[in-house]
């Protein structure tokens, strides 16, 4: 009786671990987005006495992220909605806010993801929580991210502010 | 005191019945638990371990979908709030009835890891606008007493929806364009604050 316990146990065991493996080497559409706005999120946040070299890497690795044709429609507190178009200017913004900012801790909560019937599109409902130095509390702001899937990437086509309170 | 001597005998016996009783009981209560172990574990570990498993089973559902605990930062909602403290936001406050103005309540982003404290001022289908100092519902001046200093906010009429509620924070000193306010869903409001 005993031995039989023992290989159930084992058997659910390993099921399980194929499971896991499965899903982590072949993600499902949900998944695979997730993990990319996380990514996104930490490549958006730097720390002090980052090197140049670093710098860069994260600019470059933040815009592979983006389709050329990205839109970005956001707030920010105390200035009119800002917006640009395009990956240049997209780069040169993030260039900027590197420069002027010391540290920034960008996090993504709440994602709620709805993955498209052709798979190939996805739009995400979050909300973005920045924390800036110097600033006491936080900036939290809800965010629609629109992302389309190129050459089996998922980049980001569109971000936007949502006003929570309009 | 006088026994008939044929009596002698029982009482010995009684006596020694008495003893193995007494002997009998501490056997029974010879594997007592330490007093440590008995405060921290109880008598019966068993009977501790249900308690226990009931308590973090009642915590975790009230903590998640009744109380839900919340820490306040920011200023917005200054003097009434301050930032740092720990509150709570109850869930099935609006189970019976709708939400009433005056009421502080927590409004939901996209989840509920991030929710804006605010204060209702407008109903459904009410006219809201701000004109020195003074709040107005459909032209008529709004008595709030929980605004202690002056301020002088300006903003035109606002006509709100079947569906929608008006929300501000109580400190009115801080520019407009700071203050996070206005319209919302009704299916945004999770529940009121508690304290």
């Amino acid at each position: 009786m005993m031995k039989w316990v023992v290989r159930v146990v084992l058997v659910l065991a390993l099921l399980a671990l194929a499971i896991w493996t499965w899903s982590y080497f072949f993600p499902s559409a949900e998944t695979a987005v997730r993990r990319k706005l996380q990514e996104v999120a930490r490549l958006a946040s730097f720390s002090q006495g980052e090197s140049v070299i670093s710098k860069g890497l994260a600019i470059n690795s933040l815009m592979d992220n983006c389709t050329d044709d990205i839109e970005i429609s956001v707030d920010i507190q105390s200035y009119q909605r800002q917006s640009m178009t395009g990956k240049e200017e997209l780069r040169t913004a993030t260039t900027v806010v590197r420069a002027h900012l010391s540290s920034l801790k960008v996090e993504f909560l709440d994602l709620n993801i709805d993955v498209g019937p052709n798979k190939q599109t996805a739009v995400v409902d979050l909300t973005a929580k920045i924390r800036v130095p110097g600033e006491q509390e936080f900036f939290p702001q809800e965010l629609k991210f629109t992302l389309k899937k190129v050459d089996g990437k998922w980049l980001i086509r569109k971000i936007e502010t949502v006003k929570t309170l309009s | 005191m006088l026994v008939p001597p044929g009596n002698t005998r029982t009482i010995h016996a009684r006596r020694q019945q008495n003893l193995s009783r007494g002997m009998e009981g501490q056997k029974q209560s010879s594997p007592e638990a330490h007093w440590v172990q008995r405060v921290v574990i109880g008598r019966n570990p068993y009977i501790t371990l249900i308690r226990i498993i009931v308590l973090v089973v009642t915590c975790l559902v009230v903590f998640k979908f009744v109380l839900i605990p919340i820490r306040v930062e920011g200023v917005s909602m200054l003097p009434t709030y301050k930032g740092g403290r720990i509150n709570f936001v109850n869930r099935l406050a609006y189970m019976f009835h709708e939400p009433q103005r005056g009421d502080v309540v927590a409004i939901r982003l996209a989840g509920r890891h991030v929710m804006y404290m605010k204060r209702i001022i407008g109903k459904p289908g009410e006219t809201i606008s701000f004109h020195a100092g003074q709040t107005f519902i459909n032209g008529q001046p709004l008595d709030e007493p929980y605004l202690k200093t002056e301020w002088s906010w300006e903003a035109a009429p606002r006509q709100l929806g079947d569906d929608e509620y008006y929300f501000v924070g109580d400190n009115r000193t801080m520019p407009m364009m700071d203050h996070e306010q206005g319209k919302a869903h009704r299916e945004r409001i999770i529940g009121k604050v508690l304290l």
